[in-house]
């Protein structure tokens, strides 16, 4: 027994098995394919056995199934003619199963001349196409229940390649170091140093180095041991004389196409009691106990988009409402492996990480109805996890068009110049996710593979998020980087309601200055109107900026915090939209893609908590910026270049008052919350604060605006600087109960937001004096513009409020 | 014309078809004779009502020699027979309906597959008889040198 020289001890990502083979790409997937055995402790003697034995097996099967009619099995007795004619209807008959085969045959040979055309030099040769034909007949002769699918012959095809390939790499170091392969004992003689032969031992000698001779630079080692690791596994892999002779050479050219067999009917098999049997997804029966009575293929798509709602949960809706099914990209995709949508040297590297994941059914006892029978296993987990992995490298394009058909059409076409490594990487971080995936599900899994679920599958996602709360990657699910910005923004909501209460007209000079250093210029925009300039400007204009300007601050956190991250300042569109379906439709661009993940990456890193607190600590100051577009106090603070106001000042005493009462009412309401993230104390503290303030602010009952909003102003520093202190000291935590909060607390914002737009209004219905409705007001002449554009704000607001609290 | 329409019939259950002039067919465009090569086999087609004896071996041998064919296809006594001899084989397949005949009585249909397999051909006859499927296999072999062929 030669001991192993395990040189290549990589540890793989999935199995951890040693990946000793590593450049041996036959030997080391018919170790993870399970047909050599794969513990380090086998030596190669072991694999050559085990070779020869599956070798024997394909040469019987083969000897057997691939029938001649005319050839009598036995030469002695043949078949009764009135059975086997060619015409008879005996299934049994030679000449039955004869045309049966011709079919066959027929159609793997339709599959065959297509196959890897631009490959052909390899792929289209005679012997190749006949090792191709025999191995695809054979398995399907003795699988007739699957029968021969087109696709199947793509599967193979990659087998068949790495096994010539390590047999091409063998004829090179045979070449290289001919001395330990071939028997060349001619020259060999113990007469050396004896004079009457020197002279032809030096002739011949020559003649050696001149065979050799330009291959200088070989090692001309004579022992075993001296050679390159890899070279020496190789060298004793295709030892003649080792265990088994010739059948047991582990890289044969010979008998490439046993080995191929082998491969590929256990990659189809799913190598006994695996999970992944990639013949069942040709199948169109639904699995043997099926949960949803579906085919597996389906099952396995919809695993995929499964695993796709929660790592991205917009990017699923968007392709649902689309109507984007998932099988019809996932069939292609799985059925070959994505063997189509990968060159062929991709599609090794892609198939080198699958098959080292392994394939063992985990046996988890959990409730039988709604399991994914592709999650069970690590290899079909990360089969799906690559698969959504390439989806949301087509996140950005996917999102930018609202036609199914152009959304198929990308995923379809997937690009040729993909960064693999990305690819590769990404699915390893969801492997894991998707291993987990198959206990979140909560939902029975009903006719109709998508239609049922489309609703529930948002509201099953956060279900799962309370059921299962200590749960590792459940952690990572909140911190994806979609779910990071929808939080964000429904606290900017509440913090926008917040400071609604909080009456504060003006804002501080530092403040300005603070906001107008966020600002940039971002890509795009959908209000047709942006205007960068803060200062001075007529109140109708800057009442609209100053809301564009929170949507741009609101992106642009995110902006300053990941790079080049449009889409962000897109969600904060998406709030003041209120049309939260265009997302990110309307302004999508390309480098997500690239930055994507990059920027998840960057999420779940520490520069989580950093972005909380500089987005909550912004939000505050937008939010109060937006307070100031709301409030018809007579703001005039120029510094600020908050709106001029034309109202009186007792209208601003008034609403003052009234704020404060509805300001009041909200912070019972926050009291009554739950405050449990630090997230939230923030705001909590704020609203104290606020409550402080405002009282005080009553008991100083101010005449004039400038009074009022000093006071305010000192407000707001206070609460920022709270704000900031407590972020900056408080963890955030993202639990479950922060998502419940959210949704109480945003109808209550929703309601309170209501009712102060509805304060605002009376004030201006008083103030002019109108009892008419809110369109009167537009065409009253004696209207200021400014009014007008109030009212339009406020009906915005009020839009806002009436989507926050129906959530 | 109803000839035409049987042969567009057997023109679409298989499309190389080989026909030879019958005893009372008067269309031109059907050959006397007609010689075909299947495989390693030179295959002569004659419809048999100009070789006088009708059915007689030596005759069709001869026509046979003439054709220069290893296998003589022929008809017309509505028989099924399969002669063999040193120069090759000679097979009447009989009627495949069973159509009336003045030499022959009882006439059973009958019809022959013929497998031509590189230097072997199986010749499979069905034959209809009191009502039942009657399969009969013939094995002929050639060798490559001479014409002779032996069973």
């Amino acid at each position: 027994m030669v001991p192993i020289n395990a040189a290549k001890l990589e540890t793989a990502s999935c199995s951890g098995s040693s990946r000793r083979f590593g450049d041996l790409r036959g030997v080391q997937w018919r170790i993870d394919l399970g047909i050599l055995p794969s513990s380090p402790s086998a030596s190669i003697d072991d694999l050559r056995r085990v070779t020869a034995n599956s070798r024997r097996r394909y040469a019987a099967l083969r000897r057997q199934l691939l029938v001649d009619p005319h050839v009598p099995k036995d030469g002695s007795s043949s078949p009764d003619p009135v059975m086997d004619n060619p015409l008879s209807q005996n299934p049994d008959s030679m000449w039955g199963r004869f045309f049966r085969n011709a079919e066959l045959e027929r159609m793997v040979d339709q599959d065959l001349t297509r196959l890897y055309p631009e490959r052909g030099g390899y792929f289209q040769t005679s012997g190749c196409q006949g090792m191709l034909r025999r191995i695809l007949l054979l398995w399907c002769l003795r699988h007739p229940e699957y029968g021969y699918r087109q696709g199947m012959h793509e599967l193979l095809a990659p087998l068949l390649y790495v096994l010539h390939v390590d047999v091409e790499r063998l004829s090179e170091v045979r070449k290289n170091y001919d001395d330990h392969f071939a028997d060349k004992f001619d020259g060999f003689s113990f007469h050396e140093n004896d004079l009457s032969y020197k002279f032809d031992f030096k002739k011949f000698s020559e003649s050696m180095e001149d065979d050799n001779g330009f291959e200088n630079s070989s090692a001309k080692a004579s022992s075993l041991s001296e050679l390159d690791p890899e070279i020496q596994t190789i060298v004793l892999l295709s030892d003649a004389y080792g265990a088994e002779g010739e059948l047991g050479l582990v890289l044969s050219d010979k008998f490439m196409e046993h080995d191929a067999y082998s491969m590929f009917d256990s990659l189809m098999s799913g190598a006994g009691g695996g999970a992944v049997a990639m013949a069942e997804f040709f199948s169109p029966s639904p699995f043997r106990n099926s949960y949803s009575g579906f085919p597996p293929v389906i099952e396995a798509s919809a695993a995929l988009y499964h695993l796709l709602s929660i790592v991205d949960s917009s990017l699923h809706n968007h392709l649902i409402e689309l109507g984007v099914e998932p099988q019809y990209f996932a069939l292609r995709w799985l059925r070959v492996l994505f063997g189509r949508e990968f060159s062929l040297e991709d599609l090794l590297l892609v198939w080198d990480e699958i098959f080292a994941c392994e394939n063992t059914k985990s046996n988890k006892t959990v409730d039988d109805e709604s399991n994914f029978g592709v999650l069970e296993s690590p290899r079909g987990a990360f089969i799906c996890a690559f698969a959504v992995s390439m989806i949301l490298n087509l996140r950005s394009s996917l999102l930018a068009t609202e036609n199914a058909t152009v959304c198929l059409q990308r995923l379809l076409n997937f690009p040729n110049d993909v960064n693999l490594e990305k690819l590769l990487a990404k699915a390893k971080s969801l492997h894991a996710l998707a291993l987990e995936a198959n206990n979140s599900i909560s939902l029975p899994i009903q006719s109709g593979p998508y239609e049922g679920r489309k609703s529930t599958v948002t509201r099953g996602h956060s279900l799962s998020l309370d059921a299962t709360s200590p749960r590792t990657p459940l952690n990572m699910v909140a911190n994806s980087y979609w779910e990071e910005k929808w939080r964000v923004l429904h606290e900017e909501e509440e913090n926008k309601q917040g400071a609604v209460e909080e009456q504060v007209p003006t804002r501080k000079k530092g403040w300005s200055e603070r906001v107008r250093l966020r600002l940039s210029r971002t890509e795009s925009d959908p209000t047709p109107s942006k205007k960068n300039e803060r200062t001075k400007l007529p109140r109708p204009s800057v009442r609209r900026s100053l809301l564009e300007d929170l949507e741009r601050q609101l992106g642009l956190d995110e902006d300053k915090d990941i790079d080049g991250q449009d889409s962000t300042e897109v969600n904060g569109q998406d709030v003041t939209d209120k049309n939260y379906e265009n997302a990110s439709s309307a302004a999508g661009s390309e480098d997500n893609s690239s930055n994507f993940s990059d920027a998840t990456d960057l999420i779940r890193g520490n520069s989580d908590n950093e972005n909380e607190s500089e987005r909550s600590s912004v939000a505050s100051n937008s939010l109060i910026d937006e307070n100031d577009a709301e409030s018809s106090c007579g703001t005039t603070n120029p510094e600020c270049s908050s709106l001029p106001i034309s109202d009186p000042p007792d209208g601003l005493s008034s609403k003052c008052t009234q704020n404060d009462d509805s300001l009041e009412k909200l912070l019972v309401g926050a009291k009554e919350r739950k405050l449990l993230s630090g997230k939230f104390q923030w705001l909590w503290k704020f609203g104290r604060n606020a409550a402080g303030e405002g009282t005080s602010e009553r008991r100083s009952a101010p005449e004039d605006a400038k009074a009022c909003n000093g006071e305010s102003d000192q407000n707001n520093v206070v609460a920022v600087s709270t704000a900031d202190g407590c972020d900056r000291s408080s963890e955030t935590s993202k639990g479950e109960t922060v998502d419940q909060n959210l949704m109480v607390s945003l109808k209550n914002l929703g309601q309170s937001m209501l009712d102060n737009i509805q304060v605002i209004e009376s004030v201006f219905q008083q103030d002019r004096g109108q009892t008419g409705s809110l369109e009167n007001f537009s065409k009253n002449g004696l209207v200021g513009k400014g009014q007008v554009t109030a009212m339009a704000a406020l009906k915005e607001l009020r839009k806002i409020s009436n989507l926050l609290s129906e959530m | 014309m109803e000839i035409y329409e049987v042969h567009d019939y057997l023109r679409t259950v298989c499309p190389d078809l080989h026909i030879t002039r019958g005893e009372y067919d008067e269309d031109t465009r059907y050959l006397e004779t007609k010689t075909l090569t299947i495989g390693q086999f030179k295959l002569g087609v004659c419809h048999g009502h100009q070789v006088i004896p009708w059915g007689d071996l030596e005759s069709l041998a001869m026509l046979q020699r003439q054709l220069d064919v290893d296998i003589l296809v022929t008809g017309h006594t509505h028989q099924f027979t399969a002669y063999k001899h040193e120069a090759g084989v000679v097979i009447n397949p009989g009627s495949a309906t069973g159509a009336f005949s003045s030499i022959t009585y009882d006439v059973n249909p009958s019809f022959v597959l013929m497998d031509i397999d590189g230097l072997r051909v199986v010749v499979y006859v069905y034959e209809l008889i009191d009502g039942e499927v009657k399969v009969d296999k013939i094995d002929f072999k050639k060798t490559t040198t001479s014409t002779n062929l032996t069973h």
